[in-house]
């Protein structure tokens, strides 16, 4: 909002500087963004912002009460002359039918108006506040807006039918042509002003351009009234339509402003548009405000929320300057009158913020607490995210933030299916409406963004929740996952050669994370997913924490990426039960332990892992690891085989293996795996 | 032969032998100075021609040098044979080294955990809540009134429903909601920090996310005072921008405190002269803060005569931004690795 300091000083003494009286008004919340000379209009105009429990601040006359609070000068309130001698308004009639929608409502007729140009000293104080002259009784009107805070609405009031002023819920699909030139459809939920006929206004928003004045207009019937806040919010709302006097309605304005306000306007257009008749005021309702709000304040209670000791004349001269009429029950204690202006005051606390914020909050010194130690609740969860990622970033693999909100059709596309998920109903983007429940489009365009700009690979992480939608009652299941992403080449510099990151990378990064949580038993079996092509589900023990593939040729091809990226995704919050509460020490084998060979040619489709269990089951305790460390194909291997190598060693926890039991307990493994898997058994070393 | 002759060999053979890198090499050196057509065994016969009187301390030091030569060659053999006899390869310290590959940490997660880091130090709590919230923890509870101009500052989403009977969930627009929930499980004393996105429908640009991180702050127990919150904010404010910050505390609204404030940071881009970044104003706004509101307390059953808090909250990004130097909000998501290896 923009205030001219030019205006202000017909209210209040402004000592110069202006930056200073800026500078003091934001220390007291009332926020001077900015000071912009106006030599134009020979002003000085303040740029504003206003909090929305402020709205007596919405005008000239709240903001100089604001620096009488602050700077104590004195304040001169706008001259109001009142004509005793006014006529009955002859055959008007007021019917105030929604006293919720408008608690009351006053209008009054000004006879022989001369509409025409307004004073220069008015246009310019209205341009330095951003408003455009538009014609005298306008200009008054939006004058008395800005000095008040008070919006007033006038009608030509020779257009009004049937000298009737109907304050009442629209019809359903009434119309209203409104003085920005368009038309709105109205529902029952709108308050609005009516004649005999029809519609005139859309109360507290906008005027309707079928009664608006012009330079012909002889006669107004002038209307300030208080329309309740949530009616007026909710049909700006609804209809999409915002005024400045909606602004000020929705925020609450003044009860005792309408009538002061009113009679403000009609002394200026006594003055300014040569009226001389006006009539008695029609009035319907009641002031929201009949009594006013008193409120105890003591002492104690300032000093408690703020501490800090203060003086009881501190406080007493704070809540005397804001107008508030501190009347001392003892010395530390008072009853203050809320004015009608400040209906943010309800409660003491809001008090002892008046007196920390006019005194000043940099006057509250700073200390530190003093309090006993308290019992901090673990969180295994937080602790398993933050180890994730520490072990994740040494692992080579960079931590991506991404949107929770993904495009629903894309990742369709991709072949994931999409049942159970949580759409947005007033998405930003219209592509971004699905919760995401996997990371895969998320990281898969994090990817293609990265190959765009260049990067040859890419290793990225993600922890944040995955979306669920439960039953219709309960809210949607937040899981805390991990999802991984892996692509392009595994760089070794100039030793190379390069090669590219696939599935067993992935793969071997999980292996050695749950080796570092402490988790055995995990598990990665063949199972099929719509988005991946080759791919396993990980369980540990029986429990499935995730699953783990190659990205099929669907999610290459919607994201233009160059490679075959894998991809994998663990839930946290399961494997996060799943932990060991502490890691036990294994005693160190103390005897020796035998290393021997096995290489073996298998059918292709042989899963490597039902050897390495079969290996373990036939060694009987006696092996203690299996390491495959080596896979070929072609040369001496025929087609549809492979050629595998596996180094077992051989420990007993007991005692010392002799050697010919070592050679023997092979012999026995070596013959039975090839056995049992139908291998051509190469040689025992 | 003379003496000076002597000491010239003695020299030579000293230095080429330094040189030397294989075993084969050594052998080489061996045959050249010791073998039996060697200098050294050479100079033993030039020794008969010598003058008498000199052959004596000439003869000396040949001995000398011939002991000294096989003692350090025996020497170099032994100790080539235990890096294992290979041949040493040439070492280029100018070759760039092989990187095991490093990953980085998301500059918001360390911001993150730079903010939380301090606050666990001065005893406060990291604590948790939903995204997917309800007009309950997000409106209700904090004291906005769900048809009041204060709402605008916290624009919503909302999620689909099937019907209208059924009510909509939201996602929360500020991490205010774990305040609500972290009181309603538990009693005073509280120290709670609570990090984590919040979503709002913002348009987009350099500086407007419609996905965003916040951190919340909350202590509350018998007597927490506007002073108190005062000091710990500068406590902590100095422990994350360095010794010489200075505060202010500037009055503002929010409905789930009061007193409220906005804390301003003396800009330390510019030091406070006034610069593009700070608007020319020389102080940057950092937290959002204030004195729970009793309202607050009433809503989850906290008896407001009998407990007081503070409560305090500040936006991730705009932090890394400052800190960093970042003036476009979109890095943060876009996660170019370009820019997450700056960090």
């Amino acid at each position: 909002m923009k205030i001219s300091t030019n205006w202000l000083k017909d209210f209040v003494t402004l000592a110069p500087p202006l930056e200073r009286i800026a500078e003091k008004l934001t220390l007291a919340g009332l926020e001077v963004k900015r000071i912009e000379p106006r030599p134009e209009w020979k002003d000085t105009v303040f740029e504003v912002e206003i909090t929305t429990n402020r709205p007596d601040w919405l005008s000239h006359l709240g903001v100089a009460r604001e620096i009488h609070a602050i700077e104590n000068t004195g304040l001169k309130l706008p001259s109001v002359e009142t004509v005793p001698d006014r006529l009955p308004p002859s055959g008007w009639k007021l019917d105030l039918k929604e006293a919720e929608g408008c608690p009351y409502y006053t209008a009054c007729l000004l006879e022989g108006v001369q509409n025409g140009p307004t004073p220069d000293g008015m246009q310019n104080r209205l341009a330095a506040c951003g408003l455009r002259s538009i014609n005298l009784v306008v200009d008054i009107t939006n004058y008395v807006l800005l000095e008040t805070g008070q919006p007033l609405h006038a009608f030509d009031a020779d257009l009004v039918r049937g000298r009737e002023v109907i304050v009442r819920r629209a019809k359903s699909q009434e119309v209203l042509a409104a003085l920005d030139g368009k038309r709105y459809e109205l529902s029952s939920g709108d308050l609005v002003i009516a004649d005999h006929d029809r519609a005139i206004a859309l109360a507290g928003v906008m005027g309707g351009q079928e009664t608006e004045v012009s330079v012909r207009t002889r006669n107004l019937l002038l209307e300030s009234a208080f329309f309740d806040p949530r009616w007026v919010r909710k049909t700006s709302i609804r209809v999409g339509l915002s005024s400045e006097s909606s602004y000020r309605f929705e925020r609450r304005v003044d009860p005792e402003g309408v009538d002061f306000g009113r009679e403000r306007a009609v002394t200026l257009f006594r003055e300014l548009a040569g009226v001389r008749r006006v009539s008695h005021v029609l009035k319907a309702g009641r002031k929201p405000t009949p009594s006013k709000l008193k409120i105890h304040l003591s002492l104690a209670e300032v000093e408690k929320i703020l501490g800090v000791a203060m003086k009881p004349h501190q406080v007493h001269s704070v809540l005397a300057r804001l107008g508030l009429e501190p009347r001392n029950e003892n010395p530390e204690n008072w009853v203050v009158t809320i004015p009608s202006y400040r209906a943010d005051l309800e409660r003491s606390v809001d008090l002892v913020e008046e007196v920390a914020r006019v005194s000043g909050y940099d006057k509250i010194p700073e200390t530190l607490p003093e309090r006993p130690p308290v019992e901090v609740h673990p969180s295994p969860i937080r602790d398993l995210e933050e180890r994730t990622r520490d072990f994740l970033a040494g692992a080579g693999f960079f931590e991506t933030v991404t949107s929770s909100l993904i495009n629903p059709v894309s990742f369709e596309r991709a072949g994931f299916e999409l049942k159970d998920t949580v759409r947005i109903h007033n998405p930003i983007h219209e592509e971004l409406t699905l919760l995401r429940p996997s990371f895969l489009a998320s990281l898969a365009e994090v990817l293609a963004g990265n190959e765009r700009a260049g990067e040859r690979s890419a290793a990225i992480f993600e922890i944040a929740s995955l979306y669920r939608r439960k039953s219709k009652t309960e809210a949607p299941e937040e899981e805390k996952s991990l999802g991984l992403l892996a692509s392009g080449e595994r760089r070794t510099g100039w030793k190379g050669p390069h090669r590219n990151l696939d599935y067993y990378d992935l793969k071997g990064v999980l292996e050695s994370y749950f080796e570092i949580l402490g988790i055995k038993g995990s598990a990665f079996s063949p199972q099929p997913f719509s988005f991946l092509e080759g791919s396993a589900r990980i369980c540990v023990g029986k429990e499935a924490v995730g699953f783990l593939g190659v990205v099929a040729p669907s999610v290459t091809s919607e994201w233009d990426l160059r490679g075959r990226a894998a991809f994998a995704e663990i839930s946290l919050a399961r494997l996060v039960r799943l932990l060991p509460s502490e890691k036990k020490f294994e005693a160190l084998p103390r005897f020796p332990a035998a290393e021997r060979d096995l290489s073996l040619v298998v059918a292709e489709g042989l899963q490597i892992g039902e050897i390495l269990e079969e290996i373990k089951r036939l060694g009987r305790g006696q092996v203690r690891n299996v390491e495959l460390f080596d896979l070929f194909r072609g040369g001496r291997v025929p087609k549809g085989q492979k050629g595998v190598a596996f180094r077992m060693t051989y420990q007993s926890l007991e005692r010392t293996l002799l050697s010919e039991e070592v050679q023997l307990l092979h012999e026995t493994v070596a013959r039975e795996v090839s056995e049992k898997f139908g291998a051509s058994f190469q040689n025992i070393k | 032969m003379n003496p000076e002759e002597l000491q010239n060999l003695a020299r030579e053979a000293q230095s080429r032998l330094e040189s030397l890198q294989t075993p084969a090499q050594l052998e080489e050196f061996r045959i050249a100075y010791l073998g039996r057509k060697g200098k050294v065994t050479c100079l033993f016969e030039a020794l008969k021609t010598a003058p008498s009187e000199e052959r004596r301390t000439l003869g000396q030091k040949l001995n000398e040098l011939k002991n000294s030569l096989e003692e350090k060659l025996k020497g170099r053999q032994s100790g080539l044979s235990a890096s294992g006899g290979r041949e040493k390869e040439f070492l280029d310290p100018t070759l760039p080294g092989i990187r095991p590959a490093s990953g980085r940490i998301h500059p918001l997660t360390q911001t993150i955990r730079r903010i939380t880091g301090i606050f666990e130090r001065l005893g406060f709590e990291v604590a948790e809540g939903p995204e997917i919230e309800t007009e309950f923890y997000n409106f209700t509870a904090l004291n906005i009134p769900l048809d009041h101009p204060s709402r605008d500052a916290f624009a919503t989403f909302y999620t689909q429903v099937d019907s209208p009977r059924e009510s909509p969930f939201l996602l929360r627009s500020q991490t205010s909601t774990v305040q609500i929930r972290v009181m309603q499980k538990r009693k005073p004393p509280l120290r709670i920090i609570a990090p984590g996105r919040v979503y709002r429908p913002d348009r987009v640009d350099a500086s407007h996310a419609f996905m965003f991180h916040q951190i919340e702050g909350l202590m509350v127990d018998e007597r927490t005072t506007f002073s108190e919150l005062k000091g710990v904010l500068h406590l902590f404010l100095r422990q994350l921008l360095g010794p010489e910050t200075k505060i202010r505390f500037r009055p503002h609204f929010f409905p789930f405190t009061e007193p409220s404030a906005e804390v301003d940071v003396n800009c330390f881009l510019c030091d406070g002269r006034g610069c593009s970044v700070c608007g020319g104003k020389g102080w940057l706004e950092l937290l959002g803060a204030g004195s729970v509101d009793p309202a607050v307390f009433e809503q989850v059953g906290y008896d407001p005569k009998r407990v007081q808090g503070f409560a305090f909250g500040l936006g991730v990004e705009r932090i890394a931004m400052l800190m960093h130097g970042i003036s476009d909000i979109r890095m943060f998501l876009e996660n170019d690795l370009r820019f997450l290896r700056q960090f």
